[in-house]
């Protein structure tokens, strides 16, 4: 099977004032195509740097660390939101929706960002996001604004938007943190839906067991070490 | 509509308000200054250009565009009728005073009526010609804006009345003529005038009949002008006024790109967060700067038809309040719409720039 992305020996180190703050120890991890792959450990443990690391959002220390077959270690910004661009879809925890856009404006936003301008608004766009907010159960949201939809609707627009462009690979931080159970086994189940489906690959931080218990793979953090198992466990 | 840029500037109507009208000031501010500018010397060179006498002749420092002095002998009146290729001279004294409305000056002409009305071509349309020291003659575009005919009053020196006892067409020099007796009179300068009309005879041009005055004896030390000289000199005339006017456009300038600069910069602090939101979805530095340009654009041009229709209305206004002439022109218009855009742009490029570098991670969990 085809490894998505590749991480090396992560360090990552933070100076706040005159202290180092080590966030990332050497953290070795391989996610493989069509993964749904958990991320847990207590606050702090890193979790999210690694998340940003795999994102091309912050850049390691030292170590390695490649998507899709491109190496991000020592991109430039520009290189990596171009990699972001073409191979990312992120799912936030407090949704991320632009407010003044419709469920509809978010994911053209998203598609236009991906087309870099051209094919926007084209009539295989078009028919894409129908598609996926139909699978999201979301097509009479169209033409809504976020603050007119439930916690729960918005992110599963947020989802839509992560997932219209056809990513490589999503990264999902705590989705369901902001979400009443209800909303958030919905949210999970659509997430599970994409994985299964299209053989969508998925990484997601959560603090929340039964969360990750719909993950096809966990892996715990502690102290900015992968401390349990980090390949080959599958649920 | 379903869109970003224009979503943005409807959910914030107030800053987007301000920021209009900060560009729309200066936009104004461009166009009122430079039309009243045109618009008063245009109106000076109209009625100076009715003149048909082609030479001026008058002392240094006689006669400026704000002031005048009654130092000129009415004598060489007579000197310069015996100047080969003169056809006939006029005296001509002038004054400025205090405009019965609102502020600025206007220029009163003492003439001999008939010598004038034949020289230069105009004629009564209403009432005759004045005679008495308190009696005067003003222009169809005066009698029009001030509502005033014949039998009105018009107050001219120490609020003391006027009698209107006609009213003539073309508008040619100043709109308020009275006798050359009377002016001297008021002024206490018998025997004066400001400056002498020269109507040159047919087959002589001005420039040879201008310099046989200047040669001959008798009216030698004093300044010879050629009317149409003097009509193209008026803008010049007036001191700095290109200076002013640059000032204008440069501060004019400032204040859009500043207005624009606080508004988008406010923005920016408030949609930090969006901001990383779009890094994260891999929108590039350029991107980020262009959707915040191009609302600096929106704006800009909002600011620019807001702007124009400020400077429309105002100039309108004014003239009817206070008589002031506005002549919009299509190059002043261009650098107004320049100013506006352009300031609105470059006020922008900064909070645009601040915005495309944002660290993303801060961004995304900026409160």
């Amino acid at each position: 099977m085809k490894t998505i992305l590749q991480a090396e020996n992560l360090a990552k180190v933070y100076r706040v004032g005159s202290v180092d703050v080590h966030a990332l120890r050497g953290v070795s991890l391989g996610v493989e195509e069509g993964e749904f792959l958990a991320i847990m450990g207590p606050s702090g443990c890193g979790k999210s740097t690694l998340l940003h690391l795999m994102g091309g959002l912050l850049t390691p220390t030292s170590g390695r660390i490649s998507l899709d077959g491109e190496d991000m270690t020592a991109a430039s910004d520009a290189r990596r939101t171009d990699i972001r661009r073409r191979k990312i879809g992120f799912v936030f925890q407090r949704f991320n929706l632009f407010p003044t856009l419709t469920a509809d404006g978010n994911l053209r936003l998203a598609e236009r960002i991906h087309t870099g301008g051209r094919g926007a608004g084209s009539k295989d766009g078009e028919e894409r996001r129908r598609e996926v907010l139909s699978l999201l159960k979301l097509e009479d949201k169209l033409h809504h604004k976020p603050l007119e939809m439930s916690g729960g609707e918005q992110q599963r627009v947020a989802l839509a938007r992560a997932v219209v462009n056809q990513p490589a690979i999503i990264l999902a931080d705590e989705p369901t943190g902001n979400l009443d159970t209800e909303n958030s086994a919905i949210v999970l189940n659509m997430f599970q839906e994409m994985n299964y489906r299209f053989n969508q690959t998925i990484v997601m931080i959560t603090h929340n067991p039964e969360a990750a218990a719909m993950c096809r793979r966990i892996v715990q953090m502690r102290d900015g070490q992968i401390v349990a198992p980090s390949t080959g466990v599958q649920l | 509509m379903d869109n970003l840029i224009v979503n943005n500037i409807r959910q914030r109507p107030l800053r987007a308000l301000i920021s209009v009208a900060g560009v729309a000031l200066g936009v104004a501010l461009v166009m009122l200054f430079t039309g009243l500018s045109r618009g008063m010397s245009n109106d000076l060179q109209r009625r100076s250009a009715n003149l048909r006498a082609e030479i001026i002749f008058t002392r240094q420092g006689g006669m400026e565009l704000t002031s005048s002095t009654a130092n000129l002998s009415t004598k060489y009146a007579e000197e310069l009728g015996k100047v080969d290729g003169v056809e006939s001279v006029l005296p001509v004294i002038r004054y400025p005073f205090q405009s019965g409305r609102g502020f600025g000056f206007e220029m009163i002409e003492g003439v001999d009526w008939e010598g004038y009305a034949a020289m230069n071509g105009v004629a009564l349309v209403d009432g005759r010609a004045p005679a008495a020291a308190d009696e005067i003659v003003i222009d169809e575009t005066k009698a029009q804006n001030n509502g005033k005919g014949v039998g009105g009053t018009l107050e001219i020196f120490g609020g003391k009345p006027y009698r209107i006892v006609g009213v003539y067409a073309p508008e040619s020099g100043a709109r308020v003529k009275m006798s050359l007796a009377a002016l001297q009179d008021a002024l206490e300068s018998p025997g004066k005038c400001t400056y002498i009309l020269v109507k040159c005879k047919d087959g002589f041009t001005p420039e040879a009949v201008a310099g046989a005055i200047e040669a001959a004896p008798a009216t030698q030390g004093n300044k010879i002008q050629l009317t149409r000289d003097v009509v193209t000199n008026i803008e010049k005339s007036i001191p700095y006024l290109g200076v002013f006017l640059r000032a204008l456009v440069g501060l004019s300038a400032i204040v859009s790109g500043l207005v624009v600069m606080l508004a988008m910069y406010t923005t920016i602090t408030e949609r930090t967060r969006e901001i990383g939101v779009l890094k994260a979805l891999g929108a590039s530095r350029g991107y980020i700067v262009g959707i915040i340009e191009q609302e600096a654009l929106v704006i800009s041009l909002l600011g620019l038809v807001v702007g124009f229709a400020v400077s429309l209305a105002a100039g309108f206004l004014i003239h009817r309040a206070y008589g002031l002439l506005f002549d919009y022109g299509w190059r002043w218009a261009l650098v107004a719409a320049a100013i506006g855009v352009g300031g609105g742009l470059l006020g922008a490029l900064y909070p645009a720039m601040r915005a495309a570098s944002l660290d993303a991670v801060t961004a995304l969990s900026y409160e």
